[in-house]
């Protein structure tokens, strides 16, 4: 039996003892989840402020290095380092 | 639900409403089969990674320092596994998109700062893929204005049929297809097996030290195996797959195998790159050493070289479109289903397929900046990837969203934070690289 003919579903009504019966997660029933909606946004605790600060910075610092790569290619700082 | 459904039924036989499934007697079997269910995600993100650009950077390690850098896939394989096993839970927790978590919990101008990021930075990739196809496909002497237009409609039908499952099992063969670069590392074996395995084992700096085309190739190795569209790719895909609470052990096992068989793949590629070096071969694309190599290595090998090199694009290109176009689909609130029919998800295909057709139609502009597009690709990922991974790792120690059995254990955030702030180090030391050149000596 060829993996794709294992993995073809069928219907199933009953199942004895013996038996235990497998569904594609496809084929299965909704699962709830966490309704992350109503959540609303993350609380700001110490630690999520900090990573958020840290991550500003991080930015903001490799935009300045890519401004200063592109006006340093541009030749307007003098000769390019390139 | 799979935990109601996958039960030893009592002591007779017991009627239950009528499921669509497959009955097993062993709970081996059971096993067996809840895997091969559940696989296929974790494979397709991790090969997917192996994309033209993976197989070009990996390729050019190979042939400056042979099998010398093996040791830095074998440490990134549990970090890629760890990133994305985290994105694995907060999917099968929250059944969404990264995207849409991040808009939820961080705000409108994180995600749409995220959103941009990923779908420039995509965009540039796919540009790149569909580079490589024609690179590929001009040493095979088919014509990229007809092989790229081609490839294109291919990649579009492969996900307008209206079944998840259908574009699963697809690029499931064409991620194994890429046990083939097995037979390629050993028709260009190197010296010794037990020098590559002990450069796999023991990690050491080639000859001439840190210089700066060492210490650029390993920013792109790590740049290469770990990419910000992937933490999208998967949560999505996961979402999209409706994997559930009970398939999460099933999930990390595909996570897992996927990201061993993406590192060896890898592997292959560089002792491939490595044959360059061995035959003092100078080449500016892996198609080109495809064509070089034939004289050493036969007509299979460089065939193999460049339908290889073609499959990796046609991988990258599908997920990464994908990840565009459900990251899209999510933040804008449109259907976004791979199970849907087109009529059904309109805006969703129609991404998928702009991504993909824009991509193709760049790469055959006559005079196009590619080299530009590359190094934008190398700067935008470059600041995307420590983002993108901070806020998956507040989002996997949110209680709100995880609850306390799948938020992150401490030793789950030791080794997370040690991961990103060697990702900003190896970030800033790019950018420094950029600003200062001579930061490190040349040769």
């Amino acid at each position: 039996m060829s993996v794709m003919a294992l993995l073809r579903p069928t219907a199933i009504s009953n199942v004895s003892e013996d038996q235990f019966v497998v569904v594609h997660p496809l084929d299965d029933v909704r699962e709830d989840k966490v309704d992350t909606a109503s959540l609303g946004r993350m609380s700001m605790t110490p630690s999520v402020k900090m990573s958020l600060m840290a991550l500003r910075g991080y930015l903001v610092l490799m935009m300045l290095l890519v401004l200063y790569h592109v006006i340093d290619l541009s030749g307007a700082l003098g000769q390019s380092t390139h | 639900m799979q935990e109601k459904a996958i039960v030893a039924i009592g002591s007779a036989d017991v009627r239950m409403p009528a499921v669509r499934g497959r009955l097993v007697r062993s709970k081996w079997a059971r096993n067996l089969l809840t895997f091969l269910v559940v696989f296929g995600p974790g494979l397709i993100v991790m090969e997917a990674d192996n994309d033209a650009g993976a197989v070009s950077t990996y390729v050019q390690a190979g042939a400056q320092y042979g099998t010398r850098l093996l040791w830095l896939l074998l440490l990134l394989l549990p970090v890629t596994y760890f990133i994305q096993e985290m994105v694995v839970r907060l999917g099968i927790a929250t059944g969404k998109g990264h995207a849409t978590m991040i808009y939820q919990r961080f705000g409108k101008w994180w995600g749409l700062f995220s959103l941009i990021d990923l779908q420039v930075v995509n965009f540039l990739t796919l540009v790149t893929e569909f580079a490589a196809i024609a690179l590929a496909l001009g040493h095979m002497n088919i014509a990229p204005k007809v092989g790229v237009p081609v490839a294109a409609v291919g990649l579009m039908f492969m996900v307008l049929t209206g079944s998840y499952r259908r574009w699963e099992r697809v690029t499931v063969f064409l991620c194994l297809l890429d046990t083939a670069w097995l037979f390629i590392a050993f028709k260009l074996r190197p010296a010794t097996w037990g020098g590559a395995v002990h450069d796999m084992f023991v990690a050491g700096l080639p000859t001439g030290g840190v210089t700066t085309g060492l210490v650029f190739l390993m920013v792109a190795i790590v740049g290469t195996t770990i990419a910000p569209w992937q933490l999208f790719f998967q949560q999505s895909c996961v979402a999209d797959k409706r994997l559930r609470f009970a398939d999460l052990k099933w999930s990390r096992l595909d996570t897992f195998l996927g990201a061993v068989f993406t590192i060896v793949v890898a592997g292959c590629m560089m002792v491939a790159g490595n044959a360059a070096k061995v035959h003092g071969l100078a080449f500016s694309d892996p198609a080109q050493l495809a064509h070089d190599l034939q004289p050493f290595a036969g007509e299979a090998v460089r065939s193999g070289l460049l339908l290889l090199m073609i499959n990796a694009a046609v991988l990258g290109t599908t997920a990464i479109s994908l990840s565009s176009a459900w990251a899209y689909g999510e933040v804008r609130g449109w259907p976004h289903s791979l199970e849907m029919p087109v009529r059904k998800a309109k805006g969703f295909y129609a991404t998928y397929v702009v991504c993909v057709a824009l991509a193709a139609a760049i790469v055959l502009i006559p005079g196009a900046p590619l080299q530009l597009i590359i190094i934008g690709v190398q700067v935008l990922a470059g600041i995307m990837l420590p983002s993108a991974i901070i806020f998956l790792q507040l989002l996997l120690n949110d209680k709100q969203v995880l609850g306390d059995e799948y938020v992150n254990k401490p030793w789950n955030n030791w080794v997370n934070w040690t991961i990103i702030i060697v990702l900003f180090i190896l970030s800033l030391i790019l950018a420094a690289q950029v600003v200062a050149p001579n930061l490190f000596p040349a040769t």
